[in-house]
């Protein structure tokens, strides 16, 4: 074989590769996009639409839109569909939710990590560790303590308990283990002379944290926002034994909720896992401009 | 007025881990003090103590026991802001992501100083230091020498009474760092404030200090102007770290022969013996048979006779370099070799047998055992 055959070779087999490892990701979402504008609810089964088939009932389901369905096809009578509690709804409290959790896991994290990696205390370690264990386990295990612990909280202070948005937004607050140390990694990575400069110029440490460390750092508060904001807005188990009533459902919850046992309402789910796509990306772009390099690049000689 | 001057008692630092448990004590117990206005040099080969020494004088690192004072007052438990102090790091340590008007005013700022008093003072500061152009960029357009003159203004808008340095020419090309060096000492002869300056560089600390403290191991070696240093080091650590290339040092005994006292170097070739003169003599008698340290610099070896007490020496030619005006000439000798700097334009070859003298009047003998001079 000769050298340019073999280099033909070679780059067929990667592009395999990679349009193999393309279809992996891409076809599914195809699949549900093509699910949520068929006709009817039906699960997802394939790539192809018949043209007959089109419709955007399921869209005009979630987005709320009142529209009318035959009901009897012998008679042609047909019904005004309207869910009773619109599914934009719970995408507003799913907005809500990780926005507000994001940002209290960003708050609570980045002081904890800067305690970490700044400050000498006690049993500084030995809680670095601690955490690290901590996370290994999943937040499920301690749903039934988190039902409690909201029961009990609810009736002390009503707005905070079971069915609340800011009894979920409380559980969420508390995984922030993972992104102590995440934040904490970054912050290692930041040689300390521009803080101890700024504590010789007179900075307090809260002003050394918000005024030099905190504009150096926005990369690693991006990423950790997207990935909390992600997390949260896709999160099940726990949404779901809080939030009892429809009205606080948060968009996994209802979503899951279209899929009754004697009733799967496939075309609405998938508009719905479509639509729930549309705030994370759009977190998504907002965040992206945050995570660039070489921001502490000048200060510092390595 | 003594506000500037620097009193260093009893200081030890102890380094512990996160329970509180020693680790490593970094200064042994060491009493310094540094006048107002003085230019002092804290030198020595890296984990001597020295950076930690300073560090302790900004309050940025805790006195494990001793006190510090600045002026009249103890310093210890005053925050670095408090203590009248401003520093210049190795690394530059600017704010990367403010310019460069924002990173000389950020003390200022700090200190809630009016508006029109920052911008005066920082466009003045700006001016001086040749940075006036820059003011609106980031520390990121500037070159290493911009951005140490950077951490150097805003150092000096502080107005402190004591500049504390911390090796702030190592990041700098050669070139650089001499015009830095420079710099700084002008700078120290205009404002007249005390400036403490850590290096592991003796040449930096010869040509800036007024005093230097040579430091190992958490101890301070001497303190002495550089003058002083060099020709009368207390100790064999301090000979063979101040000078450059460093006092030669040669191991070896006190005979007693024909009447008169020798050095006999130790080893099995090439080994110099040479009769001790002088006041060399009187010295040398307490170390008769016993082991003794000849220290000799470069300079006093010659191949000429000078004035005064000095003897000549068959050696043979190890290595040459030639410089020029002048040549470092390795001659073998029985521990290893001896250098000599050697004036003159002449080309030394290897194996070459030379005759050169050596300068009684400014030598040093060291006891081995306590590595202290011998007086």
């Amino acid at each position: 074989m000769k050298p340019s055959q073999r280099l033909l070779l070679k780059k067929i087999v990667a592009h395999g590769f990679l349009l193999v490892a393309l279809a992996l990701v891409v076809l599914p979402f195809l699949m549900v996009v093509i699910a949520s504008l068929r006709k009817g609810n039906f699960p997802p089964n394939g790539l192809w639409l018949n043209p007959n088939q089109w419709s955007f009932e399921h869209w005009k389901y979630v987005l709320n839109i009142p529209f009318s369905e035959i009901v009897n096809p012998s008679t042609g009578e047909t019904r005004v569909v309207q869910p009773p509690t619109p599914p934009l709804h719970w995408l507003w409290n799913s907005v809500i939710v990780s926005a507000v959790s994001s940002a209290g896991i960003i708050f609570l994290s980045s002081t904890a990590a800067y305690a970490f990696a700044r400050m000498r205390f006690k049993f500084r370690g030995h809680i670095l560790q601690s955490l690290l264990l901590l996370q290994m386990f999943p937040a499920v295990l301690a749903l039934t303590a988190y039902y409690t612990i909201l029961d009990s909280l609810g009736r002390q202070v009503e707005w905070l308990g079971l069915n609340t948005l800011p009894g979920l937004i409380l559980i969420y607050l508390a995984g922030v283990s993972t992104n102590i140390w995440m934040i904490k990694g970054y912050f290692d990575t930041i040689p300390p002379g521009m803080e101890e400069s700024a504590r010789i110029d007179g900075a307090s440490p809260f002003q050394i944290f918000v005024r030099i460390l905190l504009p150096v750092s926005t990369p690693i508060f991006a990423v950790v926002f997207i990935l909390s904001f992600i997390y949260t807005m896709s999160e099940y188990p726990v949404a779901s034994a809080v939030l009892g009533t429809p009205k606080t459902w948060t968009l996994a919850v209802g979503a899951s909720s279209l899929l009754r046992e004697h009733e799967k309402l496939w075309g609405h789910f998938a508009a719905l896992a479509v639509l729930s796509g549309v705030p994370i990306t759009v977190m998504f772009l907002l965040c992206q401009r945050f995570v660039i390099g070489g921001l502490t690049s000048g200060g510092i000689k390595e | 007025m003594s506000q500037g001057s620097v009193n260093i008692k009893d200081l030890v630092k102890t380094y512990t881990d996160d329970r509180g448990r020693p680790t490593f004590t970094a200064v042994k117990n060491i009493n310094l003090n540094i006048d107002n206005g003085e230019f002092m040099v804290l030198v020595g080969p890296s984990g001597c103590g020295k950076t930690t020494t300073l560090r302790m004088v900004a309050g940025l690192e805790k006195i494990s026991s001793g006190t510090i004072s600045i002026g009249d007052r103890v310093v210890n438990d005053l925050e670095p802001k408090d203590r009248g102090i401003a520093m210049v790091f190795q690394n530059y340590a600017l704010y990367p992501h403010m310019t460069i008007f924002n990173n000389m005013a950020f003390g200022l700022q700090l200190a809630k100083k009016k508006k029109d008093f920052i911008q005066e003072t920082v466009t003045r500061t700006s001016q001086a230091l040749g940075l006036n152009q820059m003011l609106e960029r980031k520390p990121q357009a500037l070159s290493g020498g911009q951005r140490q003159r950077v951490a150097l203004g805003r150092a000096i808008v502080r107005n402190p009474v004591v500049f504390l340095f911390d090796e702030p020419l190592s990041n700098l090309d050669a070139k650089m760092r001499v015009q830095m060096r420079s710099e700084i000492s002008r700078l120290h002869g205009q404002l007249g404030s005390t400036m403490i300056y850590v290096t592991h560089d003796q040449v930096e600390a010869m040509t800036m200090g007024d005093r230097i403290c040579v430091m190992r191991d958490g101890i301070i070696m001497q303190v002495a102007d550089p003058l002083t240093l060099y020709l009368r080091p207390e100790n064999m650590f301090v000979a063979g770290f101040i000078g450059s290339p460093p006092m030669n040092l040669l191991k070896g005994k006190v005979q007693q022969r024909n009447g008169g006292l020798h050095f006999a170097e130790n080893g099995e070739k090439d080994t110099l013996t040479f009769p001790l003169k002088g006041s060399l003599q009187t010295i040398a008698s307490k170390y008769i048979d016993k082991e003794i340290v000849f220290g000799i610099r470069p300079e006093n070896i010659t191949n000429e006779p000078k004035e005064g007490s000095s003897t000549p020496v068959n050696m043979t030619v190890e290595i040459a370099e030639p410089m020029g005006s002048e040549s470092l000439v390795y001659l073998k000798s029985g521990t290893g070799y001896v250098i000599a700097r050697i004036h003159g334009e002449h080309l030394f070859h290897t194996n070459e047998q030379v005759t050169v003298q050596l300068n009684l009047d400014k030598v040093a003998l060291f006891d081995p055992e306590t590595e202290q001079v011998i007086s």
